[in-house]
């Protein structure tokens, strides 16, 4: 397909020789054998140079040595006059009507050559642009995946902390169990070693607060009427005393 | 009974925290949590309980020779420690993750090795300008038109122009 693609250009719509310096023509072989030849040489940017849209170059440079600038013009001219004289050619109505539908045919391809060109080669570059963006697609995928299997991999180198983490987390465990036991024991020791010392301390107050209240008690019982009375009236007395004692020091 | 404990590894989290892959984030933070919590909970229990005074309790218990049999009793006293049942679980578990992961990184490695050779493939292939239609058919075996199966042009399904 692109080979056919590129004859068709090169000859009819490319051939205009109006472009920089020209390029030999690639001779291409023609596939003849069963293998491929790959890769095919690249395409020639220019077609080969043309002089007057038809006659190649290689002729006027053929001719060059011997006959000078004008000898393929005067062999052209001279085989035309000898065509047209001796009649080889007739000229008939077919001629003119070749001649205007070469005319026409002439400006057509002058027109919308070159449109038409871009226009195919456009076609085809969108075909191998296509081709390119899968290719591309298909190779970044590729690294990408190769990026993430080295990822994956790395993630992997982590799986001995997974387990560390659990094993301290059981040692942990384990020390603070052990810990809080040894508390659990003191406590309880402490515990009853005070509840004994508190309850000493409890008897020897209520000892106390009873042999107070017994003391207390007894000395009341053992005042009796009588020295009650005497004492009540010495009590008397003396305040008398001190009675008068005071009036006198007062009147004095 | 100081034996015994076993040294705790130190767990780099930031570095663990980086290799979990996005579908088990959630485990992950309920172990670091867990983690967390139980290494706060070891913190907050003193290592050793306050020792008790007992030439205080001496004097200060009545009845003759109370303190002094609790003492005894207390310095003969050995506590059970509790028994540790998960570390050898923990150890076949790792055992069987170190096998499976070795596994899949020699899978990996395979599949590395495959993407590999069709990126040199796609690397060394030839540029499509400068391709036959030949070239590209064995290049893309897919491109291929089956003129067996549609012997008239365009050779495949007009559906799939």
């Amino acid at each position: 397909m692109l080979p056919r693609l590129v004859f068709i250009s090169a000859n009819a719509l490319k051939g205009h020789g109006h472009f920089g310096a020209g390029l030999v023509q690639a001779s291409r072989s023609l596939h003849t054998t069963s293998q491929s030849l790959a890769p095919v040489p690249p395409l020639p940017e220019k077609g080969g140079k043309v002089r007057h849209g038809i006659v190649p170059e290689e002729l006027f440079q053929f001719l060059y040595p011997k006959s000078g600038v004008t000898g393929p013009y005067m062999l052209g001219t001279g085989l035309l006059v000898y065509m047209l004289s001796k009649e080889i050619y007739v000229i008939n109505p077919e001629t003119f009507a070749a001649a205007a539908t070469g005319a026409v045919i002439i400006y057509g391809v002058k027109k919308f050559g070159p449109g038409v060109a871009a226009f195919a080669d456009k076609l085809n570059e969108e075909k191998v642009a296509k081709a390119q963006e899968v290719k591309d697609l298909a190779m970044a995928s590729l690294a990408r995946a190769i990026e993430d299997e080295k990822k994956e991999q790395w993630r992997l180198e982590g799986r001995s902390m997974l387990f560390d983490a659990k094993r301290n987390n059981v040692a942990m465990l384990l020390e603070t169990e052990r810990r809080e036991r040894r508390h659990t024991v003191t406590n309880e020791v402490k515990k009853r070693l005070d509840h004994q010392v508190a309850l000493q301390n409890l008897h020897r107050r209520m000892e106390q607060e009873h042999m107070v209240n017994w003391v207390e008690e007894n000395v009341i019982g053992s005042i009796s009427p009588e020295q009650e009375k005497e004492s009540i009236a010495k009590c008397i007395a003396d305040l008398k005393a001190l009675a008068t004692a005071t009036r006198a020091k007062a009147t004095a | 009974m100081a034996g015994r404990r076993a040294a705790l590894k130190a767990v780099d989290w930031v570095a663990f925290s980086e290799r979990v892959p996005a579908n088990q984030r959630g485990a992950f933070n309920a172990l670091k949590a867990r983690s967390d919590a139980i290494v706060a909970r070891l913190a907050s229990v003193p290592e050793a309980p306050a020792p008790i005074d007992w030439s205080y309790y001496r004097h200060a218990v009545a009845r003759p020779g109370m303190a002094e049999d609790f003492e005894r009793k207390f310095g003969a006293l050995r506590i059970p420690e509790a028994v540790d049942t998960q570390t050898t679980a923990i150890d076949t578990r790792e055992a069987e993750a170190e096998a499976s992961a070795r596994a899949y990184a020699t899978e990996s490695e395979d599949r590395v090795a495959r993407y590999r050779a069709e990126l040199e493939k796609f690397r060394n292939m030839i540029p499509f300008d400068r391709m036959t239609i030949g070239d590209l058919n064995d290049a893309f075996p897919e491109t291929t038109l089956d003129k067996v199966k549609h012997p008239y042009w365009p050779h495949k399904a007009i559906a799939d122009l």
